[in-house]
């Protein structure tokens, strides 16, 4: 599996510094007029995409007909997947988060507390990993190409279901405190990993019904 | 002879092609050479008995085992597809630590030694070696982890001359032991003549013959004749035929007997393009 993550990353490791000059633009629109909170998230979910990136190179080499005669497993395939989507969320999550800190410091404008921005980072990489995950089983079903489109769907997924909790708070008759928000976004990476989990399992079995 | 690779009866069907039925073994320590038109069958019967598409019918067994139910056979095959299977901004020296991580008896050494020798640059990208070079590399990768059988698609396509015939010595070496074995889809005959033991020949996605090449090189030929001579043949003297302009080709399984018997007519040795030919454009003798 070790192999099939290293893979990835030397792939990936070509749109690097794209990614990073993308980032680099993107901290000096975004982080004066959204803050840490909506540059660092937008860092995150933009990493996170790259996975979509990784399935294209894959896509255009034949590399999965390929991995399927090494001696891996189908569902180490997915995995190795999952896990480069957890490598590429959290790098996206704490590049962006110390990007934002530092365009914050140089405009001279106030930064949230410690506690409050690791609750922040956290959540940024929950809804990051959230939403690649749900895109990973619509890439094996569909190949990077016809999957882009619908990919916008994946993208919903998290807020629907960040919607929905919402909801549910509310209809419970629970306000949403400082405190009760920082703890919900504290708990939100282990939400994304069972929601991870879940969707891996449904990309396992597209992946064991696919034929290359 | 232990035999390594067991086909038994794969089909498939897709609209339009149906691979049907496909038959044949790979003796230990022989290469089988995998003929047929584009679009026979030859690739689909590949990924079929790799388990790449899942068949309507049928078997695949290596060392008389199934490869979905012994995944570790997995370490003991060296695949080569058509056109590579790596991304264009690898390197070699990437691909070979990629590879590493995967196969549990991956040697470094010999994967650079296998690169001086086909002399494939292992700092440059991928994008930046020509189809040979791509090709080369990925014999490299595959025969690096000491496979015992290797599975090869179309692998010398792209390959110069010269450098097709240093690879294919470097599969003669491979099935030196009765451990080894090839099965080799190509549509160069000139490279299956020159190291298969065995001919499969794959047409419409059906298995037309399996046999030893010596007995094509040696006993099959083409009896060239008149429509005279021709009328005068018995079903029995003839596998296949086609009428060209001025004679008709006569595709016979014994060259030796078809001379005595018709001494006027002219009985060359059968290349495999011409078994081919006659086979596809021709008419067969059932």
């Amino acid at each position: 599996m070790k192999g099939l993550i290293l893979k990835d990353l030397y792939n990936i490791g070509h749109n690097a510094r794209t990614m990073l000059l993308v980032l680099v633009v993107l901290g000096v629109c975004l982080a004066p007029t959204t803050g840490l909170t909506g540059y660092q998230t937008t860092c995150a979910l933009m990493c996170a995409m790259m996975v979509v990136t990784t399935f294209s190179f894959d896509d255009m080499a034949g590399w999965m007909s390929y991995a399927l005669v090494l001696p891996v497993s189908r569902r180490e395939i997915v995995r190795a997947k999952y896990l480069v989507l957890a490598i590429f969320c959290t790098v996206g999550d704490l590049l962006g988060g110390a990007a934002g800190a530092l365009v914050m410091v140089l405009l001279g404008q106030p930064l949230p507390p410690l506690g409050e921005m690791a609750a922040l980072l956290l959540f940024g990489w929950a809804l990051a990993y959230l939403t690649g995950s749900a895109s990973i089983p619509l890439l094996l079903r569909f190949g990077a190409e016809k999957a882009r489109i619908i990919l916008v769907g994946a993208f919903m997924i998290p807020v629907m279901l960040i919607l929905a909790v919402g909801g549910i708070l509310s209809a419970a008759g629970v306000t949403l405190t400082d405190e009760l928000a920082v703890a919900l976004f504290c708990a939100s990476p282990l939400v994304a990993l069972a929601a991870g989990a879940a969707l891996g399992r449904i990309a396992c079995a597209i992946l064991n019904k696919k034929e290359y | 002879m232990d035999t390594i690779l067991t086909v038994s009866g794969l089909t498939k069907h897709y609209p339009g092609f149906t691979l049907d039925h496909v038959s044949f073994s790979v003796p230990g320590g022989s290469i089988m050479g995998l003929i047929g038109e584009n679009g026979a069958g030859k690739s689909t019967t590949i990924k079929a008995l790799l388990g790449l598409v899942r068949p309507d019918e049928g078997s695949a067994a290596f060392w008389g085992q199934d490869l979905a139910a012994a995944p570790r056979l997995k370490e003991d095959l060296g695949v080569v597809f058509d056109g590579g299977s790596f991304y264009e901004t690898l390197t070699p020296a990437q691909v070979g630590s990629i590879l590493r991580h995967a196969y549990s008896q991956w040697d470094d050494g010999l994967y650079r030694s296998y690169l001086e020798r086909f002399a494939v640059p292992a700092q440059k990208e991928i994008k930046g070696l020509s189809k040979g070079m791509k090709a080369k590399l990925s014999i490299a990768a595959a025969l690096s982890h000491r496979p015992r059988l290797l599975i090869l698609d179309e692998a010398t396509s792209g390959l110069d001359p010269v450098m097709r015939d240093d690879i294919l010595d470097v599969f003669l070496d491979f099935v030196q032991d009765e451990e080894h074995s090839i099965l080799m889809s190509s549509h160069i005959s000139a490279d299956l003549e020159k190291v298969a033991d065995y001919i499969t020949f794959i047409h419409a996605g059906r298995v037309l013959f399996t046999r030893a090449k010596d007995e094509l090189r040696y006993q099959w030929g083409v009896l060239r004749c008149g429509a005279a001579l021709f009328g005068q043949l018995k079903p029995q003297e003839m596998l296949a035929w086609r009428r060209e302009d001025y004679q008709w080709d006569v595709l016979v399984p014994d060259k030796e007997q078809a001379r005595r018997a018709h001494p006027g007519a002219v009985v060359d040795d059968a290349t495999i393009d011409e078994i081919m030919l006659l086979y596809v454009k021709g008419e067969c003798v059932q």
